[in-house]
């Protein structure tokens, strides 16, 4: 079982902000999430780029950091966050849920989630 | 008045700290290509002079402000003598005060500008915006005026020693140390005189806010960027709009405060973390570089300060350019010719001629 970093939200100006490296290699391909999608104030694009028109930072993202996102946009509980990660990447369910804690608190950190305001 | 109306814009200088007048005559010829602008100069290597897309038509010495009010004045006549400009768009915080200290003396000179009144330009002076942000509930960095090496101290330590040094006008450099907060003070003080301000440092990304101010409260437009490149002096070399109504509001609320007329820059910081509060650094009392960026965007601010200044309608609403447009700013060189340089040294003034076009030898071939 491979798994690829959750996430790899990088800030402007070359300031990465790396997240836990767990999951690798996502097989889910980028037309499973939608061409474009809001998640609080950051509009991202199903190549993985981010543009908050509020603040004018721009992030990039993994395919499976936007795959919870969109989860996250959409309404999902945790559980329906982590059943469809591990539907749909090679995890298991205790690396899912450890990764998951870990970027739902890397975005909260960095003031992505309606939650942190 | 000319039937044409005639330009004068000051601040043409694009090196390392670059200026605004060559930014407003290309905002200026967006929309009046024809329009006759000269450019006020302190020096005959401003950079804007040799330009081949915003050079004015013609240009003109000034005494340096360091002469005094008389001989600005002075100068200013002489140079209307020759060339009989209608509107005054200055670029250059020095020149602001003797200009909103005494518009009758514009006034009675038939030269229409956009200034704001004395009161509104004293009460965005760096050592009284801690009253002014009180007023509006704006956040800004504490900050002192100092006059002297011991006050200068003292007021560090208040501040807990992180410090901006800053100059009266133009400036500010980060210091940490006795020795730098003491080299930044002299040479603060050489460049731009007493007080020296002693500023707190915020931690954060930094957000400007251009804008046109009515005189009456509003501003008739407005467009804000992220800096997103800076020089290792602060200045930003470029900018991604962004919308955020929590800016839009600061903004507004400060310039109904000031009853604002004319052209501003409003300069914050973003203290860190998810509820940073926009904190107010400065307000420059003229248009600032990069003025130029929203006039490709439908909002086009120096050509309103125009038809403002002259009584004229404004030709269409100004638009807040949309989040994600971006500048980016590029440094070229440009060809000067020694006859223009010499023009302007011995005379003090040039006028441009018809620029040589060499034609593509492709131009010449039949097809």
């Amino acid at each position: 079982m491979k798994l690829a970093p959750l996430s790899s939200l990088i800030r402007p100006h070359g300031q990465p902000h790396e997240l836990q490296p767990a999951m690798q290699a996502p097989s889910v391909s980028p037309h499973a999430v939608a061409a474009t999608f809001d998640f609080h104030t950051v509009t991202w694009q199903a190549d993985g780029f981010g543009f908050d028109a509020t603040s004018g930072e721009f992030f990039t993202a993994s395919p499976t950091a936007l795959v919870v996102m969109q989860s996250l946009s959409e309404g999902m509980t945790r559980q329906q966050i982590l059943d469809r990660l591990t539907s749909r990447f090679e995890v298991s369910h205790s690396t899912a849920e450890r990764d998951l804690e870990s970027f739902l608190a890397e975005i909260a950190h960095l003031g992505l989630t309606p939650e942190a305001n | 008045m000319n039937a044409s109306p005639v330009v004068a814009v000051t601040g043409l200088h694009r090196g390392e700290n670059p200026q605004p007048g060559s930014a407003v005559i290309r905002s200026l010829r967006r929309v009046y290509p024809e329009l006759r602008i000269i450019g006020l100069v302190y020096d005959s290597l401003e950079s804007g002079l040799f330009s081949e897309e915003d050079a004015p038509d013609a240009a003109f010495t000034m005494s340096y402000p360091g002469a005094g009010v008389e001989a600005f004045w002075q100068r200013l006549d002489a140079i209307r003598e020759i060339e009989r400009f209608d509107v005054l768009i200055p670029c250059l915080d020095a020149e602001m005060g003797p200009l909103v200290e005494a518009p009758e003396k514009l006034r009675e000179r038939g030269i229409h500008a956009c200034l704001p009144t004395a009161a509104s330009f004293k009460c965005r002076d760096k050592s009284k915006l801690a009253e002014l942000c009180e007023r509006t509930h704006c956040r800004t960095p504490q900050t002192v005026a100092v006059s002297d090496v011991n006050s200068l101290h003292q007021a560090a330590a208040s501040l807990g020693g992180n410090v901006f040094v800053k100059g009266r006008f133009y400036e500010a450099r980060h210091a940490l140390t006795p020795a730098a907060r003491e080299a930044a003070y002299w040479h603060m003080l050489e460049q731009w005189g007493a007080p020296v301000l002693v500023q707190e440092n915020v931690q954060g990304e930094e957000y400007n806010v251009i804008g046109l101010g009515d005189g009456r409260g509003h501003m008739l437009g407005s467009c804000s960027i992220r800096k997103m490149l800076r020089t290792a002096s602060g200045k930003g070399f470029g900018g991604m709009v962004v919308r955020d109504p929590q800016l839009d509001a600061v903004a507004q609320s400060l310039i109904a405060e000031l009853r604002w007329n004319g052209p501003f820059e409003l300069e914050f910081v973003k203290s860190e973390g998810p509820k940073g509060e926009y904190c107010l650094i400065e307000i420059n009392p003229r248009f600032p570089a990069w003025c130029d960026f929203p006039s490709t965007l439908d909002c086009n601010l120096p050509a309103a300060v125009l038809e403002l200044a002259l009584g004229w309608q404004p030709r269409e609403p100004l638009r807040h350019a949309s989040p994600g447009k971006f500048f980016i700013r590029h440094a070229i060189d440009m060809t000067g010719d020694i006859r223009d340089l010499a023009a302007l040294t011995t005379n003090g003034q040039f006028f441009r001629q018809p620029r040589e076009i060499i034609p593509h030898p492709a131009s010449s071939r039949s097809l």
